[in-house]
């Protein structure tokens, strides 16, 4: 399976919390960009994929005639028949009739929309520029406009929220029949402006996870299933295309700032729209290839995202050889026995009780050389 | 002999001391500038931190005004507090001692030390006011410092800047007028003092010695006075700087002789060299074993580095013969050593040239004195370690050592000063005015109060300019109690730590409250403990941790995570374990800083 990701760093404004790529009245530049993307797309001109996602920034800011030019160029450079799954992240200030149907026309068959929450003082501090209304609205355009795979982005930790607003905001959700939901804890990036200026009434690491389990608890009462760390979905809509991530797969990232893997190499777009726009082509940075020995243990601890369906040790040391997952089983099983990991035949999962303390049992496996 | 000048330069720390050395090497044509400063120096270390740590000497040919040839040994002596013996065997080498003092600081305690010091040997000493360029110098006082400190007449100082050379080649010629030759003949039996050492690869231990009588040379017999061992002498030679060898060593003289000394414990300074044809010739007076009095425990952060910390320390102790050493184990910390250091500065320095010279990241534990344990059966016993000490229903008594402690100041700081030392359970003995501006307190003062911080906080609350010199004294009772650090249930060995029982529970208490910031939540509550026996005085605990975990993907950026967690892996290294905690290095450090 091959993922193909596509970057569209633009937003109306930045939000107070987020240190991702993405670059505020910029929208002149849509145009030119769409043609830097198709450039860089001809320099892998015949891959296959079978799952397409647009992120950002804010993806939904295309107009309907960019997104279709957009989609038609990619189809000329690559094998898009094979694909099952295409996404494109919207926030609800954007979403319109005319944008939905043109994602329809288009193929795309799966939105994710940056909700993040339904109290309009939670939003306001966060810097998001919709309200709760404005949410809702779009959730149900997008269900009543044919798309049949929505899911929703929700922040946990956001300024003044307590439990209360927190299980409004979710009930509210689940009442609008929404597929999947990507479950966030704000955490303080440098130089975002929420970082510099904490207000006073952010809830503490410990009060996220007190949020993050009752969400859970919430969810998975009303059939969600918490088949990632930070994602819920219904019986087969998860998210095909972040699954191909936590599997180890192969995807391509197109775009400034964008991330590939392809036949075991790491490697990314320089984070500059300018270079970006003059040399699509030439913006390769961070080439990593790892050997087989971290190779496996960097599949180990992505896999073991993966709640439900876990690392196969016997799946792994097919792919990599005994040799090089010898070590990782040792420390898969010594956090077997602390409690920290749940052994089943030849699968390892992640103790329900543990997934907000993961990254110790991740670091644990990682070796240190 | 006539025509040779052993001196010395005694100074309080940074008043100029190497450089002025470095001026006369120049005049006397011993090196060409260089433009290379401190060339006695030569460690990065010495310079950094504005001291002598390893005394070296240097023979100078000197040309005076009259036209007659001298040679000048010039005897470094180690320029800080913890060595106060060391200086004096420099000094026993010595006719004649230029007294230094910095013109913009005037006469300070080791000013005063090293005088006095150099005024119970006997020798000639020569004032000299330094540093007079500065625009801040004020030579009239420093004149007068001299003269009611030390009864030494300050009018008779000479003046000079040894940074541009002014007044460099009237002390040149002070030190051929006024220094009286060696006495002592080259036909009587042979007698030598050995003031310093180091070790050389091929050659073994190198003794740096002064010859009082008889002579040395390749092929002869030579015996150490205080063990009865004899060597075979390889070579003899003087400094200049480097080793130069030469076919005899006379009477006056002072130079190295080198013997095979294959065994490092088997040079001291301030032992005698004789003729084993003349077993009966009388040691310099003065001789004794230097004891350390500071000790603390060093461990390699990984365990698997124990090998390599033990190479390391063999061959410090090669160049250092006054550090001590011996195997140590702790639950905590595995294999490690126990190091007795002359004094605290001395441990601090020691420390720092193990990390730097020889590459060893290291874990050291709170320092602790030696007390004097006297358990119920009527026994007593020296322990350097708490965590030795025996049970406390098996102890009578306990003593501790004290120092006799001078401290000089400005009037107007001894009020902050006093308030300090009280709070360390000083006793003030005497309280004197050298000058209208200055007083000189005099503490009996308890050397576990000395070695957590005094020295630091007496130049932060003089704003620097408080100056203190110290002396062993001897022992002292007291009512002391061991407080045991507990962590989730288990005892952290190199947590324990000595107090007086007034002090104990709000020293714990400070102590726990640091731990409690420092270590990091874990997936279990942590409880942290202080006891006396088996009573609890102060606790604080760790909650579980809650939340750690990385969320997003933004686009796939594996990389990104994998790098985070394995930042985490490395951090998790360096960790320590007591049970199933993981306690970070620097709580191992605490005590050191408990009390800021």
């Amino acid at each position: 399976m091959r993922g193909l990701y596509v970057h569209i760093p633009f937003c109306v404004k930045k939000c107070a919390y987020c240190d991702f790529y993405s670059l505020p009245n910029c929208l002149d530049y849509l145009d030119p960009y769409i043609r830097a993307l198709l450039q860089e797309a001809h320099k892998y001109a015949g891959l296959s994929f079978e799952t397409l996602y647009f992120g950002g920034g804010t993806p939904s800011l295309v107009t309907p005639d960019q997104l279709k030019s957009l989609l038609n160029g990619l189809r000329g450079e690559f094998d898009l028949s094979t694909l099952v799954e295409t996404t494109i992240e919207a926030n609800p200030e954007s979403i319109n009739r005319e944008f939905l149907l043109a994602a329809l026309q288009c193929d795309i068959n799966r939105v994710s929309i940056g909700v993040q929450s339904l109290n309009n003082l939670e939003l306001k501090s966060a810097g998001r520029i919709h309200n709760a209304a404005q949410a809702i609205k779009a959730i149900a355009l997008a269900k009543s406009t044919g798309l049949k795979n929505i899911s929703v982005d929700l922040m946990i930790g956001l300024p003044g929220q307590t439990w209360r607003s927190l299980k409004h905001s979710v009930e509210r959700l689940l009442s609008l029949e929404i597929q999947h939901l990507s479950v966030y804890c704000l955490s303080l990036e440098v130089n975002t402006p929420l970082a510099e200026n904490p207000p006073e009434n952010l809830p503490s690491e410990d009060a996220q996870a007190d949020l993050f389990e009752r969400i859970r608890e919430l969810l998975q009462a009303d059939g969600f299933r918490h088949y990632e760390i930070s994602n819920f979905a219904k019986t087969g809509y998860e998210c095909l295309h972040n699954l191909n991530y936590w599997r180890g797969g192969e995807y391509l990232g197109l775009g400034a700032a964008a991330a590939s893997h392809i036949e075991g190499i790491r490697f990314k777009n320089r984070a500059n729209l300018e270079a970006y726009l003059k040399r699509p082509r030439g913006q390769t940075i961070e080439v990593e290839q790892l050997d087989i020995k971290h190779k496996a243990e960097e599949e180990s601890i992505i896999r073991l995202r993966l709640l439900e369906e876990g690392l196969n040790i016997k799946e792994l040391t097919n792919k990599y050889g005994i040799l090089f997952t010898q070590e990782i089983k040792t420390h898969l099983e010594e956090n077997v026995m602390s409690g920290a990991l749940v052994r089943q035949g030849n699968v390892y999962r992640l103790h329900p009780s543990r997934v907000l303390t993961s990254n110790p049992i991740f670091a644990s496996i990682l070796s240190q050389d | 002999m006539e025509n040779i000048r052993n001196f010395c330069i005694i100074a309080h720390i940074d008043h100029g001391k190497s450089t002025l050395a470095d001026r006369m090497l120049e005049l006397t044509g011993v090196l060409h500038t260089t433009g290379k400063p401190q060339v006695l120096d030569s460690m990065d270390l010495e310079r950094e931190r504005g001291i002598t740590i390893k005394a070296k000497s240097v023979r100078m040919p000197y040309q005076s005004q009259d036209g007659n040839n001298y040679i000048l040994n010039l005897i470094d002596t180690p320029g800080h507090v913890d060595f106060n013996y060391e200086v004096s065997r420099s000094l026993k080498a010595c006719e004649g001692a230029v007294l230094l003092v910095d013109a913009s600081q005037g006469v300070e305690a080791q000013t005063i030390a090293n005088a006095y010091l150099a005024i119970d040997a006997g020798l000639e000493i020569i004032p000299v006011i330094n540093k007079i360029d500065l625009p801040n110098a004020m030579v009239d006082e420093c004149r007068q410092q001299l003269q009611d400190s030390l009864g030494i007449p300050g009018n008779s100082a000479l003046l000079v800047s040894a940074k541009d050379g002014t007044g460099v080649n009237e002390l040149l010629e002070a030190i051929v007028t006024l220094v009286p030759p060696p006495k002592g003949s080259v036909d009587e039996p042979l007698k030598c003092l050995i003031f310093d050492s180091f070790y050389d690869t091929y050659r073994g231990v190198i003794p740096h010695i002064r010859v009082f009588s008889g002579s040395l040379k390749h092929g002869d017999k030579m015996m150490i006075k205080s063990t009865g061992q004899i060597h075979e002498v390889d070579e003899v030679g003087y400094f200049t700087p480097q080793l130069n060898p030469s076919n005899i060593i006379k009477a006056g003289e002072v130079g190295y002789v080198g013997a095979i000394i294959k065994k490092v414990g088997s040079i001291h300074v301030g032992d005698t060299i004789i003729s084993p044809d003349f077993p009966d010739t009388p040691a310099i007076p003065g001789f004794r074993h230097s004891q350390p009095m500071v000790f603390c425990g060093i461990y390699p952060i990984s365990t698997n580095d124990y090998i390599k910390l033990t190479a390391a320390l063999e061959k410090f102790q090669l160049n250092d013969s006054s550090i001590v050493y011996e195997k140590e184990s702790s639950a905590a910390l595995g294999w490690g050593y126990r190091l007795g250091f002359m004094g605290m500065l001395h441990m601090e320095i020691t420390l720092e040239r193990l990390k730097r010279e020889y590459g060893q990241e290291l874990i050291a534990t709170m320092p602790s004195v030696i007390y004097k344990v006297f358990t119920t059966d009527g026994q007593f016993s020296l322990i350097d370690n708490p965590s030795k000490f025996p049970d406390p229903s098996r102890i009578d008594h306990i003593e501790e050592p004290v120092i006799k402690l001078k401290v000089i100041v400005p009037t107007e700081f001894v009020g902050p000063i006093m308030e300090l030392s009280d709070a360390k359970r000083a006793k003030l003995v005497a309280m004197d005015h050298p000058d209208k501006k200055r007083a000189i307190l005099t503490y009996d003062f308890p050397l576990a109060e000395m070695i957590t911080g005094y020295y630091d906080k007496l130049k932060s609350v003089s704003r620097g300019y408080a100056s203190m010199d110290y002396d062993f004294a001897g022992y002292q009772g007291g009512d002391f109690v061991k407080v045991d650090i507990l962590v989730k249930e288990n005892q952290v060995d190199a947590l324990s730590f000595i107090s007086v029982r007034e002090s104990a529970q709000t020293k714990a208490r400070g102590l726990i409250h640091k731990l409690r910031k420092l270590i990091p939540r874990q997936m279990f509550e942590i409880p942290l403990q202080a006891a006396i026996g088996a009573k609890v005085i102060a606790r604080e605990d760790i909650v579980a941790l809650r939340k750690d975990v990385l969320a997003k993907c933004y686009g796939g950026d594996i990389t990104r995570k994998r790098k985070l967690l394995e930042k985490q892996a490395e951090g998790k290294k360096k960790m320590k374990m007591v049970g199933a905690v993981e306690v970070p290095q620097e709580a191992f450090l605490l005590l050191l800083k408990m009390e800021e």
